[in-house]
């Protein structure tokens, strides 16, 4: 009997799903962040994706990222197809791809989205991890539904959905499917952990589609506040708040949201849409309890929504703008973007990132890492006013006599050239190139660190360091 | 069972071959004695919690009944032991004086036999040993193990128990876990005191450096001086470029001053950013930022700081300072631990401590980051480690911080809040446990507000004043027995 109904199981996803899963190859070329103009050798990769309406082929972002050329092949058939991105989502880690020779679709159905699954229900992975040529098939259930950071960025935590269902790499952007509707996007798994993979909840997949819809890309919003529980029986006190289970504290602002316009430190948050807020910061999403911050990243940039807060011993309903932030893509990682940076002498700014952090420690940079550490993630915050808008770093030096007797010669921040605060990587080109000076000046690190070079003769050494160091061009900005 | 009684029996066989001593009496046991101290250690995980410890070391007799050895494992001693001979009776000892930062010690016991048949060492002022004939000497077994050690070099470097740049020793041997005041010697003639081992890498305190602090403290007794630093930042001129900048004619050579923090003692600053120091106590410095030294070769110039100098004491500088040499005096500010914004050393307390309503709030100190011990403190603590590259001032003296919460009815909300630093408590800025302390006594209404430096976490807590917090605090202690809610040493009166 069991035997039975595994088989009719079986035939009861009949061949459809598997029929629009795809593999999908990709050469992809990632940049040196600390040599910004050149790139990593090619590296091939290969993942899933699925055909949709519109003739499009969705897919992970982390799949097609970087890519330089990516070919499809569907089910059961030899033939490449070249792809390319249409959209691409780095911070909900999706992308559809548009197919070169449309016949490609001709023989394919579009797989349908489903709602978002019910806890313990059960789902089945198609896809082709570690790069197998057949596709495979894992069957489990869903453990929970709650916000995960999302690794392919970084720096944003989404709605996820957890699975026992095995999630492999390559298995990464095929679908999750339960009764024959795609319920998720299979995208990353933690390590260490068994059974444990997760997959992109059909409302995070229908805000991208929605996203894209007039032709452009624009993030996923956020609410520009973080929500602190609000437990304490005493805080609510002092807050005249009732002491229920309602309501969560706004404990900071993002100063360039719209939200710094509408909302206060320690506002209460009692209702974010249609969402009661609970005091521990959570709503009930679908019979799931999971951040109210979920309440906000699911419309559109620019959507505004009532939110009910607690003010002054008050409740009141605000009209709060939800946005995508565009300040904190140094902190996240980036993609599909060319490095920018700026030569002169040899020396090489760029502006502080993720990347380049990561790069520079990979690379075995020494000393210094520390110190912009520090600037990326904790100054601005801490003191917002002596804060660089963009943290420019002399990332390293390429050797010429001009510049032979530099002590700094890698990673340090770069404070001031010629007296001139240094804001952003436009401020070193600027100074480099309005000096009158016979020797430019450059502030360097925390303590007052500078190093001196003679103008006229970095001027007439540039192109020729250029050449040497085969650097195609001496900025981009 | 024969192979396996062969087995069990080599390392009793082989130990003592490797302790024992090279060779023949050399006249060394005579002045080279162990000392055993049992001290309190403070877990400032649990600031409350203290344990015993007891650490062998050595020690050289350096007077008719005084005995040198390092200042480590000193702080909260309970117990002090010596023997003489490597073997026999223990005698009591005390501290006649410590000095946590020059990490050298004097004990003296007043067991009268201890003292028969000891000779006491003389230190030279200057260093004249002969390099090739180094051995570094302890007890192990009532035997003096003589471990050959072959010079290296003479290095600036920081001391063990402070910030402190000063001269070291530094020597290769075969010796196994020195470091702990070990004598170097070369013939008769001490030649300095292991402070750590690193590999094979022995770091000695030179005999020069130890004649110093002697001489001070016997000069001086209870008021024997205290150790200077220089607090400027400079960075060597070997951008050629830079001192084109600044106009210094002739060939290259001198440091440049870059950055020059307010002093604390209220001394005026003679130095200023972009000032070519090129000498200082008339030793002419080179473009590397090191003096020839008469005693020791080429040094960094931070050692000027500490050679035959002392906190207050005037260094002469010649300086180059927008197109001219000018002269200056500049008084050697007294280092002291607090300089620091994360103190290095917390020498002869107890792990302070302040507990409100399970709220448990600490000074910031490198004692309490390294009770989280190495990379994962430095991952899980950053920013509380990056403090550690921050002077004191008098805006910011020091660090306190919300450490961990005591779970409880009283805060329940906030139990996983750690590693916070506090910034006002009642609209009070507060860097001390002291001010903490009279923060509450002026609550916010019935509330105390407790505001964070801004952080990833939270910024703010809020909990009640009053009666209800000290019932709290005292439930706490109960369920978590812990002796007493506050343990703070007092500020020093007047910042150094």
């Amino acid at each position: 009997m069991v035997a039975a109904l595994l088989v009719g199981m079986a035939q009861g996803f009949a061949i459809a799903p598997e029929r629009s899963v795809v593999q999908i190859y990709i050469f992809m070329q990632k940049p040196d962040w600390t040599a910004p103009w050149r790139y990593d050798p090619v590296q091939s990769a290969s993942g899933s994706g699925f055909v949709i309406k519109g003739k499009r082929i969705m897919t992970n972002a982390h799949v097609v990222s970087w890519s330089r050329q990516i070919i499809v092949r569907k089910y059961q058939d030899p033939k490449p197809y070249l792809a390319r991105v249409e959209f691409i989502g780095h911070d909900c880690d999706l992308a559809v791809l548009k197919v070169e020779d449309e016949s490609f679709f001709a023989d394919v159905p579009a797989l349908d989205f489903g709602a978002l699954p019910q806890v313990r229900s059960t789902v089945v992975t198609y896809g082709y991890p570690a790069g197998g040529r057949e596709i495979s098939y894992t069957r489990g259930v869903v453990s929970r539904i709650e916000m995960n950071t999302y690794s392919h960025i970084g720096n944003r935590r989404l709605l996820s959905v957890q699975t026992d269902a095995a999630i492999n790499p390559g298995n990464s952007g095929g679908p999750v499917v339960q009764d024959e509707r795609v319920v998720g996007v299979a995208f990353q798994g933690i390590q260490g952990l068994e059974n444990t993979g997760f997959f992109i909840p059909p409302p995070i997949v229908e805000r991208f589609l929605k996203d894209i819809a007039d032709g452009q890309y624009d993030s996923v919003p956020l609410a520009g506040i973080n929500l602190v529980a609000l437990q304490n029986p005493d805080y609510r006190a002092k807050l005249q708040l009732p002491d229920n289970n309602s309501g969560a504290r706004v404990d900071l602002i993002r100063p360039q949201s719209p939200a710094s316009a509408v909302l206060q430190f320690d506002d209460v948050i009692l209702r974010a849409g249609p969402y009661p807020v609970a005091n521990d910061g959570t709503i009930l999403y679908e019979g799931n309890r999971v951040s109210s911050a979920v309440a906000f990243q699911l419309h559109q940039s620019g959507d505004t929504l009532p939110v009910e807060i607690w003010r002054d011993g008050a409740a009141q309903t605000v009209t709060l703008q939800v946005a995508a932030p565009k300040d904190d893509q140094a902190q996240g990682n980036q993609f599909d973007v060319r490095p920018r940076y700026y030569i002169f002498g040899g020396l090489v700014f760029t502006p502080l990132t993720l990347d380049y952090l990561r790069d520079a420690d990979r690379s075995g940079t020494r000393g210094g890492l520390a110190d912009l550490n520090y600037e990326l993630f904790y100054h601005a915050r801490e003191d917002p006013e002596t804060a660089p808008k963009e943290p420019v770093v002399l990332s390293n030096i390429l050797n010429a006599p001009v510049n032979a007797t530099f002590l700094v010669r890698e990673a340090t921040l770069v404070t001031r050239i010629n007296g001139v605060v240094i804001e952003r990587l436009t401020d070193v080109v600027r100074a480099f190139e309005s000096s009158t000076q016979t020797y430019d000046v450059i502030g360097l690190g925390k303590h007052g660190t500078f190093e001196t070079l003679n103008h006229a003769e970095a001027v007439r050494a540039n192109a020729q360091i250029l050449k040497t160091y085969g650097v195609p061009q001496d900025r981009n900005l | 069972m024969k192979l396996l009684l062969s087995l069990a029996l080599l390392p009793w066989l082989l130990l003592p071959t490797s302790g024992l001593a090279a060779g023949p009496r050399s006249g060394w046991e005579k002045s080279v004695v162990r000392i055993e101290v049992s001290h309190n250690v403070y877990d400032y995980y649990q600031p409350w919690n203290r344990r015993s410890e007891t650490v062998s070391k050595t020690g050289v007799v350096v007077g008719k009944t005084q005995i040198l050895t390092t200042a480590e494992n000193l702080s909260d001693r309970t117990l002090i032991r010596v023997q003489a001979g490597g073997r026999g009776a223990w005698a009591n000892a005390t501290v006649v004086w410590v000095d946590y930062y020059a990490n050298l010690a004097v004990l003296t016991t007043p067991a009268p036999d201890f003292w028969s048949g000891l000779k006491p060492v003389t230190i030279p002022a200057k260093p004249s040993f002969k390099k090739d004939g180094l051995q570094i000497l302890r007890w192990r077994e009532g035997k003096l193990e003589s471990r050959q050690a072959e010079f290296s070099q003479f290095a600036v470097r920081k001391g063990r128990l402070s910030d402190i740049n000063q001269v070291f020793l530094e020597a290769s041997s075969e010796i196994q876990a020195a470091g702990d005041s070990e004598p170097v010697v070369s013939g008769s003639q001490l030649v300095g005191l292991v402070i750590e081992q690193s590999g094979r890498n022995c770091k000695i305190l030179p005999g020069a450096f130890l004649h110093m602090i002697l001489s001070a403290h016997a000069r001086a007794h209870a008021q024997a001086p205290r150790l200077g630093y220089f607090h400027f930042y400079w960075q060597p001129a070997e951008n050629t470029d830079s001192l084109a900048y600044l106009g210094l004619p002739g060939k290259p050579r001198g440091v440049l001053v870059i950055e020059v923090s307010p002093r604390l003692d209220g001394q005026p600053n003679v130095l200023q950013p972009q000032d070519i120091i090129l000498q200082i106590d008339n030793f002419d410095i080179d473009m590397q930022g090191d003096y020839a030294d008469p005693d020791y070769g080429l040094l960094m110039l931070e050692n000027l700081a500490t050679r035959n100098r002392w906190a207050g004491d005037a260094v002469h500088m010649k300086i180059w300072r927008t197109g001219q040499v000018h002269d200056v005096i500049y008084r050697l500010p007294q280092y002291d631990f607090t300089n620091s914004l994360v103190p290095a050393g917390v020498f002869d307390q107890p792990a302070d401590y302040l507990i409100v309503g399970g709220l448990v709030f600490q000074p910031l100190t490198v004692p309490y980051l390294q009770r989280w011990g190495g990379d994962r403190g430095r991952n899980a603590l950053f920013r509380l480690n990056y403090y550690r590259e921050d002077e004191a001032t008098k805006a910011r003296p020091s660090l306190v911080i919300l450490s961990q919460v005591l779970p409880d009815r009283f805060n329940i909300g906030y139990q996983e809040y750690r590693g916070l630093v506090v910034e006002k408590i009642n609209g009070q800025t507060v860097h001390h446990l002291s001010q903490i302390q009279a923060a509450l006594e002026k609550p916010t209404g019935p509330f105390h507000v407790i505001d964070f430096v801004p952080n990833e976490t939270v910024q703010r807590v809020v909990i009640a004043a009053g009666e209800r917090e000290q019932t709290a605090t005292a439930r706490v202690l109960e369920n978590f027995g812990i002796s007493a809610a506050a343990q703070i040493t007092p500020q020093p009166a007047t910042a150094n």
